[in-house]
């Protein structure tokens, strides 16, 4: 009896996949020793192990006896909960249920660095369609910039299921990539003078907000929203009625539940699912390679958008009222951690320089951003393919 | 410029435009809660001021 009939997973296994499984191990080591999204990038990690291990059962297996296909556990995750969109619109309701919108009410023009900074997806998306990838493509790899992973999973299950593994990875990896990706990329767009710029944190920000209007403000954003642009309501509507939860005050223990259990447990299956798509014959390729450095690009130029936005505001503002330029960079949805990396960016240059309120604000501004960049791409790629 | 790259190019722009569009809409609609449903006082039937809402004169 030959190694081939002992051991058939060591004698079948490639090069490819041995890749692979260091890739798994790299996303553990990061998750664990670096804590970059360990909640995401640890179960991508360990799933890629899984599913490149000649024969796994936990993907779907053709029985050389019989010929017939033996259903793994992660296709049928896949198929139930990323196919039919269920897990990242579970997500959609938990980020919802997690997200204050009240730094917005104090200081709502900083929402507009929300839209600013989705910059980086439709040039990214540009480039992706010089470097050949057709519309649905160059859409799902552009939608990296939302600094979102939900939308990203959405817009490319949708689009390129194919591509979904590479640009899940490289979505949660930038996000967690947000300290090292943004700082140089402010400093080479601002002067010393643009980054020692204080923003009035007295008043606005000591301001209360209405219980009424945060609790409206859900209902009627999705009630706009789905007037406007039908196609963008399931991603929406799943962040609105998250929110919606937890503001309405009668279902403290479904907000609590949304916030900690669900979004625990549908990341838990979601990241795991995504790695069914990691097999070595469809990530070990070049295409992998060009989407991760068009997801550092469009990070890039998301960064690039919010922090140009506000200098362009700030030719329209009165000296004394200007913004602080690095708060345009805040306008991707990586939160908190954009606004974090911003405020200690500001305390780096004045250490009496408090950054971290209108960094907040123009944050939250973003996590609607980039869900509102994948409902318009989601509207608009269908009419045009 | 082929026309993959046109139909981009265009879903670009429009795609860039709508993202604002759709925040300045709800830019405009957060003021427009803010001035209808402002923060009030509640009192409480004792009379006792419990978990203070109140119009906020200082709003800027």
């Amino acid at each position: 009896m030959g190694l081939e009939q002992l051991m058939p997973a060591i004698a079948l296994m490639t090069w490819q996949d041995l890749v692979m499984i260091a890739i798994g191990l790299i996303l553990i080591y990061l998750a664990i020793a670096k804590n970059y999204e360990p909640t995401l990038l640890l179960p991508i990690g360990f799933g890629a192990i899984l599913v490149n291990i000649p024969f796994s059962s936990a993907i779907t297996q053709i029985d050389p006896a019989t010929g017939q296909a033996m259903e793994g556990v992660l296709n049928t995750f896949f198929n139930a909960g990323i196919v039919t969109e269920i897990f990242p619109l579970l997500i959609f309701v938990a980020i919802g249920a997690m997200i204050d919108f009240s730094p917005l009410f104090r200081n709502p023009s900083l929402l507009l660095f929300g839209a600013a900074a989705q910059f980086g997806i439709f040039m990214t998306m540009i480039f992706a369609s010089l470097l050949g990838y057709d519309l649905r493509e160059a859409a799902s790899i552009g939608i990296i910039g939302a600094a979102d992973g939900p939308t990203s999973i959405v817009v490319a299950s949708r689009f390129a299921p194919n591509l979904l593994g590479p640009i899940s990875v490289a979505a949660y990896s930038y996000m967690a990539l947000v300290p090292i990706i943004q700082p140089p990329v402010i400093r080479l767009l601002t002067t010393k003078k643009e980054r020692l710029i204080r923003m009035s944190t007295a008043g606005s920000y000591n301001k209360k907000i209405s219980k009424k209007a945060l609790i409206a403000f859900p209902i009627v954003v999705t009630i706009v929203a789905g007037i406007i642009a039908p196609s963008s309501l399931a991603l929406i509507g799943f962040l609105m009625f998250g929110n919606l939860i937890r503001e309405c005050g009668v279902l403290n223990k479904l907000s609590l539940a949304a916030q900690n259990e669900l979004a625990s447990l549908v990341t838990l299956l979601l990241g795991i699912t995504i790695a069914s798509t990691m097999t070595s014959d469809r990530f070990i390729r070049v295409d992998t390679l060009i989407i991760i450095a068009l997801g550092l690009f469009a990070f890039i130029f998301d960064t690039f958008g919010g922090v140009i936005f506000a200098k362009f505001m700030n030719l329209f503002r009165k000296e004394g009222n200007k913004i602080n330029p690095m708060i345009g960079a805040c306008g991707i949805s990586a939160f908190p951690m954009s606004a974090r990396v911003i405020h200690q960016m500001g305390q780096k240059e004045d250490p009496f320089n408090y950054l971290l309120m209108p960094a907040v604000s123009a944050n939250v501004g973003g996590q609607i951003g980039s869900v509102v960049a994948g409902g318009i791409i989601l509207t608009l790629v269908p009419l045009f393919a | 410029m082929t026309q993959a790259i046109e139909k981009t190019l265009e879903i670009a722009g429009i795609g860039i435009i709508g993202v604002f569009i759709f925040m300045v809409i709800f830019y405009l609609l957060i003021r427009a809660l803010d001035k209808f449903l402002p923060y009030k006082e509640e009192v409480s039937t004792e009379g006792n001021s419990v978990d203070v809402e109140t119009e906020d004169d200082t709003q800027n």
